[in-house]
C-alpha cells in the first residue's frame, strides 16, 4: 500500500473537447497522480497556447507540459511573423509534428481546440503515436473509456453554447465517478469569436451519479450521526 | 501496478535493536520500542522482549510475526518443561532449545535475530547470541537487529571479551558492575538512535540479577 | 542509413558509456555503491505576503543517517529559494548549475530574477535526462510579478499551487497542510503551520529527522531561519564519560623544515622590451 512517489508524474485523466454553433467548449478534470498518491488535486490541463487556442493535455505530466511549451513558443513566433493570430490548424499541426517526430519519447494524447476568422470553432485529437484527426469532438484520457457510449448518445450537430457546456461538465463528472484516476474539480474553457471565457465547477457541486456519496466534511460526521434503529427479531 | 503481485514476499524487517550484557551477578537485557516497516513507523511502544522463564529473557528483532510465532513456541515447550520436570528451565538449556527451534526452520527459517539473556546454574550473568537459523555462541555481551552494526564495535571497545581461544578457558562475563553495565546500555541506545532510523522512541532494559528481576524504561529520539 | 554517432565529439553532460557494464555487473551481483539519498520532508506556502518554505535536516544512506544537520533549503537568487529531495548530489548539483545561470542572467538584463525564470530552466534540465536526474524540488520567491510556490518533479513536470510538499515525508506534511491552510496567513502563523507540517515529517516518516529549517521570503527581504527549531536533543548523556586510550606508540619524531627545501635567487634582471 506505500504509494511509490519515483514513478512518473502522470495524468490519469479526463479531457473533452466539443464544438457547438459558434465555438467549441473544452473540459478537464483536475486530478495528478504519482501512482497511487494524488500529487495535485486541483491541476489545471486546459492550457493556452494563443488567445484564442487552448490544449487539453493528458499521459505523462512531463511530456505534455514540454510540448505545449513548445508549441506556444513556436506559435508566439508564428504569430509575430504573420501579424495576425495563428489559426487553430496551425496550432494543431505543430503539436502534430512535434508528437509524431519524438514518438518514441513522447507519452501524452493531446486534444487542440480553438477559434479562428477562417473555420470557426474547430476542435482537434492528437492520440499517442501523432495521428491528427479533425473531430466535431474528442474524448481522451483514462477516463474517456466511460464516455464514448454517452457520447454517441449525447452528442448532436449544432448545440448552442450553454448546451454544450452542460454536456462537457456532465461527461466530465460521469467520468470522475467512475474513473479512479479522474478527480477533484471540472475546468471548462470556451472558446468563440467574441473571446475565451473560463469556467470552475468545484467538485462538491457536481451532479451525484449511481451509488455516489453526497460530500462530507469529515468522515467522523457520519460515524457520530445518531445511528439507525437497531434490527428487530 | 501489477507486478506488486510477482514481488510479495513473505517476510518483513520491522527494525530494532537488542543489546545484552553479563555480568558476573548479573544481566541485563535491553531493545528499543519501536516497531517500522519501510519509512513508516507501526508503533512506538513495542516490547521487543519476552521472558521466557525465570532466569531467561529474550530479546528480538527482525520479523514481528516470526518473533511472536517463535515466542509463543517457546513458550509451550517451556509450559512442557515445567510440567515434566516440575522446574524452571535454566538459561542454557534454553539457549540450546532456542538453536534447536531455529535450526527446525533451516530451509523457511523465522525472520528473527535473538539475543538471550540470563543467569546459569552457578548465578552468573549469561549472554547468548544467535543468527538466525540457529548457530549461537555464549559471549559476554551482544547486539542484534538494525542499529547492531552501530553498536558491536563500541561494545567491543568498551569491554573487549577475553579469546575464545585462550587455554585455559576464561570467563566471558564482562568486568563491569551491575550499574556501570546499565548505564553503557543507555548510551549505546542513545548513539544508535543518532545514526540508525529504525531505532527509538524507548529504551526497555531488563536486569536480572541474584534478588529477581528489574525493569526499566528511557526515552530515545522520536524522529 | 548508418548513423555516424560514434564519430561525434564529446558535447559534456553526463557520460552513459558505463550503464550497459554496469547493468551486466548488477547481474553477476556486483552492485554499484549506494548514493546519499535526502529522504526528505520539503514544503512551502504562500502566506499574506510572501513564501515560506521549509525542511527538514536529516540526509540518509540507507537506513544509515549520515547528517543530523543538513540544509535543504539552496539558494536560487537573492529573492529565490528551492528545496530538495532525492539524490543530494542531484540536488545540490542541478540548483547550483541553475543560480549560477541566474546569476548571469542578472548581470545580463540588470533585473530581479524572476521564479518562472528558475522554473523553466530547472525543469528544462530535469526533462533533458529524462527522470535520471532524481531531484525532486519546491521552488519559492517572490519577484516583480508577486509571490510563486512550484513543485518540480525529477521528469520535468511542474505544478504551481499555494501550498506544497515533497520527499518520502510529503504525506505526512500535506496531512497537516491539507487540514489546517487557509488562504492570507499572517507571517507567524505561516511560520507556525510550515514547523508543524515539517515536524509531522520528522516524526512520523523514518526518512526525516532531526531539525527545521525554514526561509521567509517577503518583497524585497528574506529570513532565512536556520534550525528554527530543534526538537530532538540527546536524550541521555552518561555523568562518567568515556575515554578511547590512545594506544599506538611514537617509535620516531622528525621534523623537515621546508624552508631548507626551498632555494630563494636574489632578484634576476627586470624584463625588458
Amino acid at each position: 500500500m506505500e504509494p511509490n512517489l519515483n514513478e512518473p508524474h502522470s495524468m490519469g485523466t479526463t479531457i473533452i473537447g466539443v464544438t457547438y454553433n459558434g465555438g467549441v467548449v473544452l473540459g478537464a478534470d483536475s486530478r495528478t497522480s504519482t501512482g497511487m498518491y494524488i500529487a495535485n488535486r486541483a491541476s489545471d490541463k486546459i492550457t493556452q497556447l494563443t488567445d484564442n487556442v487552448y490544449i487539453c493535455r493528458s499521459g505523462s505530466a512531463a511530456d505534455s507540459q514540454i510540448v505545449s511549451d513548445y508549441v506556444r513558443y513556436f506559435l508566439h513566433q508564428h504569430t509575430v511573423q504573420l501579424g495576425q493570430p495563428a489559426t487553430v490548424k496551425v496550432a494543431a499541426n505543430l503539436v502534430r509534428l512535434i508528437s509524431y517526430n519524438n514518438k518514441n519519447m513522447l507519452q501524452t494524447g493531446l486534444i487542440v481546440g480553438g477559434w479562428d476568422k477562417y473555420e470557426g470553432g474547430k476542435i482537434y485529437g492528437i492520440p499517442l503515436g501523432g495521428t491528427l484527426i479533425e473531430q466535431p469532438f474528442a474524448i481522451g484520457g483514462s477516463g474517456s473509456s466511460y464516455l464514448y457510449g454517452f457520447f454517441d448518445q449525447a452528442w448532436r450537430e449544432g448545440m448552442t453554447k450553454d448546451e454544450a457546456e452542460q454536456l462537457v461538465v456532465k461527461a466530465v463528472s460521469l467520468a470522475i465517478a467512475r474513473d479512479g484516476a479522474s478527480g477533484g474539480v471540472v475546468r471548462t474553457v470556451i472558446i468563440n469569436s467574441e473571446g475565451v471565457t473560463r469556467n470552475f465547477y468545484p467538485g462538491d457541486t457536481l451532479p451525484l451519479w449511481h451509488e455516489e456519496l453526497p460530500p462530507q466534511n469529515s468522515l467522523l460526521d457520519i460515524l457520530s450521526a445518531p445511528s439507525p434503529e437497531p434490527m428487530s427479531t | 501496478m501489477t507486478k506488486q503481485q510477482a514481488n510479495w514476499s513473505p517476510y518483513d524487517n520491522n527494525g530494532g535493536s537488542c543489546v545484552a550484557i553479563a555480568g558476573r551477578d548479573y544481566c541485563v537485557v535491553a531493545a528499543d520500542t519501536r516497531m517500522s516497516t519501510g519509512y513508516s513507523i507501526l508503533t512506538r511502544d513495542y516490547s521487543k522482549i519476552s521472558k521466557l522463564a525465570d532466569k531467561a529473557v529474550l530479546a528480538s528483532s527482525g520479523f514481528q510475526a516470526d518473533i511472536k510465532a517463535l515466542q509463543k513456541h517457546l513458550a509451550a515447550r517451556h509450559l512442557i518443561y515445567q510440567h515434566q520436570h516440575n522446574k524452571q528451565m535454566s538459561c542454557p538449556a534454553m539457549a540450546q532449545l532456542l538453536s534447536n527451534t531455529l535450526y527446525y526452520k533451516r530451509f523457511f527459517p523465522y525472520y528473527a535475530f535473538n539475543v538471550l539473556g540470563g543467569l546459569d546454574n552457578e548465578g552468573k550473568g549469561c549472554v547468548f547470541t544467535y543468527d538466525a537459523v540457529g548457530s549461537y555462541e555464549r559471549v559476554g555481551y551482544s547486539a542484534q537487529g538494525s542499529g547492531s552494526t552501530l553498536i558491536m564495535p563500541f561494545l567491543d571497545n568498551q569491554l573487549k571479551s577475553p579469546s575464545p581461544l585462550l587455554l585455559p578457558a576464561q570467563d566471558a562475563v564482562t568486568p563491569l558492575s551491575e550499574l556501570e553495565a546499565v548505564d553503557l546500555v543507555k548510551t549505546v541506545f542513545v548513539s544508535a538512535t543518532e545514526r540508525d532510523i529504525y531505532t527509538g522512541d524507548k529504551v526497555e532494559i531488563v536486569i536480572l540479577n541474584a534478588e529477581g528481576e528489574r525493569r526499566e524504561f528511557m526515552d530515545l529520539r522520536k524522529d | 542509413m548508418s548513423k555516424a554517432v560514434v564519430d561525434l565529439p564529446p558535447k559534456g553532460g553526463f557520460s552513459f558509456d558505463l550503464c550497459r557494464r554496469n547493468d551486466m555487473l548488477a547481474k553477476k551481483g556486483v552492485n554499484p555503491p549506494s548514493f546519499r539519498k535526502t529522504g526528505t520532508t520539503i514544503v512551502g506556502l504562500i502566506f499574506q505576503d510572501g513564501v515560506i518554505l521549509g525542511a527538514d535536516t536529516r540526509a540518509t544512506e540507507g537506513p544509515i543517517v549520515c547528517d543530523k544537520n543538513c540544509e535543504k533549503i539552496h539558494y536560487m537568487a537573492p529573492n529565490i529559494y528551492c528545496c530538495g529531495a532525492g539524490t543530494a548530489a542531484d540536488t545540490e548539483a542541478v540548483t547550483d548549475m541553475v543560480s549560477s545561470q541566474l546569476q548571469l542572467h542578472r548581470y545580463h538584463t540588470g533585473r530581479e530574477s524572476r521564479v518562472v525564470t528558475a522554473l523553466t530552466l530547472l525543469k528544462r534540465h530535469l526533462f533533458s535526462y529524462q527522470g535520471h536526474v532524481q531531484a525532486a524540488l519546491v521552488l519559492g520567491g517572490v519577484d516583480v510579478t508577486g509571490p510563486h510556490l512550484h513543485t518540480i518533479y525529477p521528469h520535468g513536470s511542474t505544478d504551481t499551487l499555494p501550498y506544497a510538499t515533497m520527499g518520502s515525508g510529503s504525506l505526512a506534511a500535506m496531512a497537516v497542510f491539507e487540514s489546517k491552510y487557509k488562504e492570507g496567513l499572517t507571517r507567524d502563523e505561516g511560520i507556525q503551520l510550515v514547523a508543524e507540517a515539517i515536524c509531522s515529517g520528522i516524526f512520523n516518516d523514518l526518512g526525516s529527522g532531526s531539525n527545521v529549517d525554514i526561509c521567509v521570503i517577503t518583497k524585497g527581504h528574506k529570513d532565512y531561519l536556520r534550525n528554527h527549531l530543534l526538537p530532538n536533543p540527546r536524550t541521555y548523556i552518561s555523568e562518567k564519560g568515556y575515554p578511547f586510550p590512545k594506544k599506538i606508540e611514537v617509535l620516531l619524531t622528525k621534523i623537515t623544515p621546508l624552508k631548507e627545501k626551498v632555494e630563494i635567487i636574489e632578484a634576476g634582471d627586470a624584463m625588458e622590451e
